[in-house]
């Protein structure tokens, strides 16, 4: 038993209290366990302790992205209470003056929602880990050993005969290009060569000795080997994510750390990334760059929003600081919201208007507004015929669009702006436009401001061209507004209705969208569709109107810090180099195979987006481009999150295939259980970050994670240095081990070490401290608090001559740092934000595009065919453009939609019992009660649940059981009839929820958190690839909301 | 094609109010206000936004109602009269109130001093939610406490009805009385029964009635007997506001003394249109609701 977290608590202490469950409720009737033995006197020495500021430890949540800020109260040194942090403005509106004292805001609690309130079921569940422990049997047959940390760093290193079937291959032997210098030269040669610029030959020739280094010689630009090292990361955040990059990208050498984006809502980021990219030229090149991947509307002025497949009360990014900002303005002031969603979220429920769209069909609907507006002159042609940024100051606006601006067309379809230098006015690098019929060159920045035709559609030169607004209004036309309707599957006059309050409150109304839009295979194309009602009325940058948030102070040191660890403080970096397994961010046609295996390539490539997780685990299978050698899994469950992620069990069980999987994390996940080696993790609660802020907030802000309780992992000592397990742990021993650069001794610039994880954050916490005039030093009375506060942690874990030497011995940038921790992170104080009305102070100040030139200029690798440059409405498509016939539901076929409870969180909240159990103890299939007569369904009875891509609705964990995908029906009015949807936070087969064997002992699963099923391993597969769920070919969004399904009766 | 609902704000008060006399699951809880003084001198204006009722300061709302609670502790006792509204057009239903009343108080399972009813009312497409949160309504006129054989649950001076754990026999009559269906008796159990290690999120003691209950010493804990919602009785006397109003991330929540007519509560309930569940009940509730 010792293996599992026993929370100090003994085992005799466990009987008993099994013991209550009978005895004690019997007792009580009695009457006699009421004595107490307290005086009246005793009573009045009552001291609320856990309020005081000397118990306060400000960090930030993680039950979820928003990771908003918190103020952990400690109890006898145990995690007492979570509130929210009033110092924060996503906590507390309006939040307290930063330099409101810790005593002060101790008196005050800000706001969390019912998660993080949650969170200390999350610290304190008692099927954490805190133990390494090394698989027994096979893999997934959830029986282990524990076994020394150090011991565990040594195996998974150097390999060997490590579970008696066979050698393995330690990480030694994949991380083989350890050589800064040399990877630098192989990584500019292999790009040269995969650009088809370099010979094989001279290649080969050059790096005779270091051919072997490579995955593949003959293929240069697919990278060394170290590739073949994976880091595959769940939610992680920022700092623990720069750390994570500078592990496997600067001392690993491996282009492969990923985030989990692409189950969430990616498409929704490269859709507003692309748009927003800007267009840079240096050095006579110009390139699209920049782009800002997430604006929100500015609820506290606007007027009307209308809110596409996500709300301000639920999930979103988040609903703690947009809820109130609705509410209030919902009472109090004059604003209105519509929300298209084919569930009645509880924002739909306040909303005006409820637009129960068809899943995936949202462009259509934007489309229609889109026709309504444009043929009633109701978009802002103040706005849209400014040219360049001279002719935005001259009408006050602060950013452009290329709506004046001329596209080439070729074959029908518009593939580049049209330069200058193509007809003879100009350069190639600036823009055309008309101005009253003759083609004019503009320059975006230039002095004089250029007013262009908005309708353009001619032949300059023999040159077929339009407007971007002219492909805009055809492209609305292209349909009439019934058959934009019929797609969507509501009502003309509710699009025109909305279509004229969207325009009726000049830039105080906005779209906004979230994952609901995206998550389908067009989730890109309505992306952008959706920001296009945005642009017509030119609302970015206005108060009330779409804005880009207050922004942080950066922690990477890259403005001015007194550690810049984003360019510099890495000596000895490896330069990774090739495509990641995932091929994002990468383009086929500049590839050697693509010159070898021209269309179709045998997945797709992604060249605008990055973190396509859903892809990880099913290209290493493919092996393509190649395969992996070592998976380290962190704080993520892959098979349970992604759509159809089960697919990826068989894999993932066989060491034939992925030879050698370890994870990290705080507890046995669905995904970790078919680890080899799992090394516990510290919680959110016990470890550092520096998470960003969502737009939505208007203030700048810089948060900050601490421990706020000592970790309950193993102590470990790396190298002199005790420290928790944690991933932190991991990556410093396996530096140590294999001497790797950016850890250890000298893993700065100035020599100094990175031998603990305070070494890292501390310097991330001083940047935010130093930034643009810095923070005042903390006060003796702060610094006093601030160490009391701490009083709960062993020395190994707090101590201020550590703090002291993690940031060089800077004294007065300690205090700095204190102020800042006191505080849980920066932030600015509240009236400030508006202080640039009628403008958001923080602003894009950039170009938007209708014609985004750089995807219209990319192909899908399995066609070979181009994307369209303009947002469009695209039927549901399989990677290889083949038509799903999704759309359509026949016979007693129902669409599957998911959605997330507001308690829930995608893979963590089960053992949250406040919540999951007290508010929602199963998980329910919600279908609207004509669909339930039509299936002969009655309220509560269980159905199973099939798909096309899972006919038996099973999934075969590999280990001789297999999970039912079942739920009790529940028949509700509002959901569209045809659509039936489930939340994501249950049907657990780890978590805590099955037995396992640790040590020989027997720890039993809760049943509580096995109960009823996640709706994922149903989710439609793609079956032009067959082991990986329907994607966005740009985007790289997995699909969540296609699906067919057929329920049955059990 | 469907034909979606055009659900104006003015529409969703009328149904409100519509299928609370329709005696839908929460109906027959509500009734609806009237004025009963007939030397009234103004004409509620229930259009006044709650910004406007406090002189245009609405932004600091929770430090000013915070303010309030200190203003009223250096009054004596038994001039305060503690009382909240919840704003159910603003409720959105999050449950934040509830989880953060069952950490801040230590509840067992089966104790939920702040549930939140859910509802939702409509046929497709013309489909709405609806929300009420509901704690004790510290009634001025408690029913709960008459029926209590021993005297261990009474009102207190400041309005706050309390169940003393030291005299509670655990008889449950107080539950049976009690009109709200709000009171909730412990049996003792705890979030980790059944789990192969205790866990620690059960061992804290909860500070009800400014004392430390321990759940692990029957002799200290509130095991055995009836249990409701104190207003946060022990934040209140250290200058702080309830749990339940705290963490509301909707903002719906306003408390105070009522019986200072400078407090954002007495205004609020005075001037809005506010309602109390259950009026005929003669109960006198001090937990209102603004609708």
């Amino acid at each position: 038993m010792k293996n599992i977290k026993e929370n100090t608590i003994s085992r005799r202490n466990f009987v008993k209290s099994v013991a209550l469950v009978g005895a004690v409720s019997g007792a009580s009737f009695s009457g006699f366990s009421i004595l107490n033995a307290m005086t009246p006197e005793e009573r009045k020495k009552f001291v609320y302790e856990i309020q005081k500021p000397e118990h306060a430890i400000y960090s930030a949540c993680l039950q979820c992205h928003n990771a908003c800020t918190i103020k952990g109260k400690t109890y006898k040194g145990v995690l007492g209470k979570i509130d929210g942090n009033p110092y924060g403005p996503q906590t507390m509106l309006p939040h307290i003056d930063y330099k409101s004292s810790s005593t002060s805001a101790a008196a005050v609690d800000g706001k969390v929602c019912p998660k993080g309130q949650a969170g200390i079921q999350t610290e304190y569940d008692p099927y954490r880990i805190k133990k390494v422990l090394k698989r027994k049997g096979k893999r997934g047959e959830n029986k282990w050993e524990t076994i020394d940390f150090n011991k565990a760093i040594d195996e998974i290193v150097n390999g060997g005969n490590l579970f008696g079937e066979g050698n393995v291959k330690g990480l030694k032997d994949v991380l083989v290009l350890r050589d800064a210098a040399l990877s630098k030269k192989m990584a500019d040669d292999a790009k040269k060569f995969g650009e088809g610029k370099l010979p094989l030959n001279s290649f080969k020739a050059k790096y005779r000795a270091h051919l072997n280094k490579l995955i593949d010689p003959d293929h240069p630009d697919l990278g060394p080997k170290n590739n073949k090292f994976v880091m595959m990361c769940g939610r992680i955040e920022h700092g623990r994510k720069e750390l994570g990059k500078r592990f496997t990208h600067g001392a690993a050498g491996s282009s492969n750390f990923f985030e989990h984006t692409s189950i969430c809502e990616q498409s929704h980021h490269i859709g507003y990334k692309e748009v927003t990219n800007q267009w840079v030229v240096k050095d006579g090149k110009g390139k699209w760059t920049g782009g800002k991947t997430h604006l929100k509307p500015d609820f506290l002025h606007s007027e009307f929003v209308i809110f596409f497949g996500t709300g301000a009360f639920e999930a979103n990014f988040g609903k703690t600081s947009m809820a109130q900002k609705v509410t209030d303005s919902l009472i109090e002031r004059n604003f209105k919201m519509a929300v298209v969603d084919p569930r009645m979220s509880q924002t739909a429920a306040k909303a005006n208007w409820w637009v129960p769209v068809r899943p995936s069909t949202d462009a259509a609907f934007a489309w229609g507004m889109i026709r309504w507006i444009i043929e009633n002159e109701r978009f802002d042609m103040n706005h849209l015929g400014n040219s360049n940024y001279a002719a935005a100051r001259a009408k006050k606006e602060t950013t452009i669009t290329d709506a004046t601006l001329l596209v080439k067309i070729e074959n029908g379809h518009p593939v580049a702006f049209l330069r200058p230098d193509e007809i003879g006015i100009g350069k190639k690098t600036d823009f055309v436009t008309m101005v009253k019929g003759k083609p004019v060159s503009v320059d975006l920045h230039g002095s004089r401001p250029v007013y262009g035709d908005l309708l353009t559609d001619t032949t300059i030169r023999g040159i077929r061209v339009k407007s971007a607004f002219q492909l805009i209004v055809d492209e609305a036309m292209s349909k009439p507004l019934v058959e934009w309707a019929r797609i969507c599957g509501i009502n003309v006059n509710l699009i025109i209705e909305l279509a004229r309050e969207f325009t009726s409150h000049g830039k105080k109304a906005g779209v906004e969208f979230y994952r609901g839009p995206v998550q389908h295979t067009n989730g890109y194309y309505n992306a952008v569709s959706l920001i296009y009602l945005n642009m017509l009325i030119g609302n970015t940058d206005w108060l009330g109107g779409m804005q880009k948030g207050g922004g942080h102070w950066h922690e990477d040191g890259s403005h001015h810090g007194v550690f810049d660890v984003k360019k510099k403080n890495h000596p000895g970096k490896l330069t990774s180099f090739g495509p990641p397994v995932t091929r994002e961010k990468s383009r086929y046609e500049k590839t050697s195979l693509f010159r070898e295996q021209g269309y179709p390539a045998k997945r797709n490539w992604y060249p605008h987006s990055g973190n396509i997780y859903q892809e990880v685990l099913a290209s290493g299978e493919d092996g393509y481009p190649y395969g992996i050698d070592f998976l380290f899994l962190h704080k993520g469950t892959p098979l349970l999150s992604m759509p159809g992620g089960n697919r990826a069990i068989e894999y993932v069980s066989n060491p034939k295939k992925l030879p050698l999987f370890i994870a990290c994390d705080i507890i046995i996940g669905e995904s970790s259980m078919y680890a080899d080696y799992i090394f516990p993790d510290t919680t959110y609660m016990e470890r550092w970050g520096t998470p960003h802020t969502t737009p939505d907030v208007a203030h700048k802000a810089s948060k900050v994670r601490q421990p706020i309780v000592p970790s309950l992992t193993d102590m470990v000592t790396i190298n002199g240095e005790k420290m928790p397990i944690n991933l932190e742990a991991v990556y410093i021993a396996i530096a140590d081990r294999l001497g790797l650069s950016g850890f250890g001794e000298n893993a700065f610039d100035n020599g100094l070490a990175l031998k603990r994880p305070e070494d890292w954050y501390l310097k991330l916490v001083a940047n935010i401290a130093v930034e643009s005039g810095g923070v005042p030093e903390a006060s003796d009375k702060e610094i006093e608090i601030f160490t009391r506060a701490r009083s709960h942690f062993p020395k190994e874990y707090f101590s201020l001559r550590r703090y002291l030497q993690a940031l060089g011995g800077d004294e007065k940038l300690l205090k700095k740092v204190i102020y800042v921790l006191n505080r849980g992170g920066r932030f600015e104080d509240y009236a400030s934000a508006f202080a640039a009305a009628p403008y958001n102070k923080g602003q894009l100040k950039g170009f938007l595009k209708f014609f985004v030139e750089h995807v219209a200029q990319s192909k899908n690798a399995m066609t070979g065919k181009n994307y369209s440059g303009i947002g469009i409405y695209e039927p549901i498509r399989q990677m290889d453009g083949k038509k799903t016939g999704f759309e359509k539901l026949e016979g007693n076929e129902l669409r599957m939609s998911t959605f997330k409870e507001v308690f829930g969180g995608q893979s963590r909240t089960i053992g949250n019992y406040w919540t999951q159990l007290s508010l929602n103890p199963e998980n329910v299939l919600y279908i609207n009660a004509r669909d339930a007569q039509r299936f002969d369904v009655k309220e509560g009875e269980w159905v199973t649940i099939k798909s096309s891509s899972n006919p038996k609705g099973q999934i075969d964990l590999n280990n001789g059981h297999i999970v039912q995908v079942k739920a009790r029906a529940r028949l509700i009015q509002g959901i569209r009839p045809g659509t039936v949807t489930m939340s994501w936070h249950f049907g657990h087969w780890a978590y805590g929820s099955s037995d396992v064997e640790i040590d020989g002992t027997i720890i039993p699963g809760d049943e509580r958190r096995k109960d009823s099923a996640c709706p994922n391993p149903v989710l439609a597969i793609d079956n032009s690839l067959k082991n990986m769920c329907l994607t966005d070919p740009i985007g790289g969004s997995s699909s969540y909301f296609d699906t067919k399904v057929t329920i049955s009766k059990i | 094609m469907d034909t979606p609902k055009k659900n104006s704000r003015r529409e969703f008060l009328t149904k409100f109010s519509v299928a609370a006399l329709a005696g839908a699951t929460l109906s027959p809880l509500f009734s609806k206000e009237q004025d009963t003084e007939s030397d009234a001198v103004e004409v509620r204006n229930f259009t006044e936004s709650i910004e406007s009722l406090l002189g245009g300061d609405y932004t600091n709302i929770k430090l000013k109602m915070q303010d309030d609670v200190r203003r009223a502790l250096k009054k004596p006792v038994d001039q305060r009269r503690w009382g909240m509204a919840i704003d159910l057009r603003k409720c959105v239903g999050c449950n934040a109130c509830t989880v953060a009343c069952i950490s801040e108080n230590a509840l067992p399972p089966g104790v939920v001093y702040r549930p939140v009813i859910k509802e939702e009312i409509g046929t497709y497409p013309n489909v709405s939610k609806r929300n009420l949160p509901k704690p004790c309504m510290h009634c001025e006129e408690p029913p709960c406490t008459e029926v209590c054989p021993v005297g261990a649950t009474y009102k207190r001076k400041d309005g706050i009805v309390v169940v003393d754990y030291e005299t509670c026999i655990g008889c449950r009559y107080c539950m049976t009385a009690c009109p709200y269906e709000h009171r909730m008796f412990d049996f003792g159990e705890k979030y980790g029964d059944g789990l192969p290690f205790p866990a620690k999120y059960d061992e804290r003691p909860s500070f009800e009635y400014e004392k430390e209950w321990k759940r692990d010493k029957p002799e200290e804990s509130p095991i055995g007997n009836v249990r409701k919602c104190t207003f946060c009785l022990h934040r209140l006397e250290e200058g702080l506001l309830p749990q339940c109003l705290t963490t509301c991330i909707a903002g719906a929540n306003y408390f105070g003394d009522l019986n200072d007519p400078d407090s954002v509560i007495a205004k609020i309930v005075s001037r809005l249109n506010v309602t109390v569940l259950k009026k005929e009940m003669g109960t006198k509730p001090k937990v209102y609701y603004i609708i």
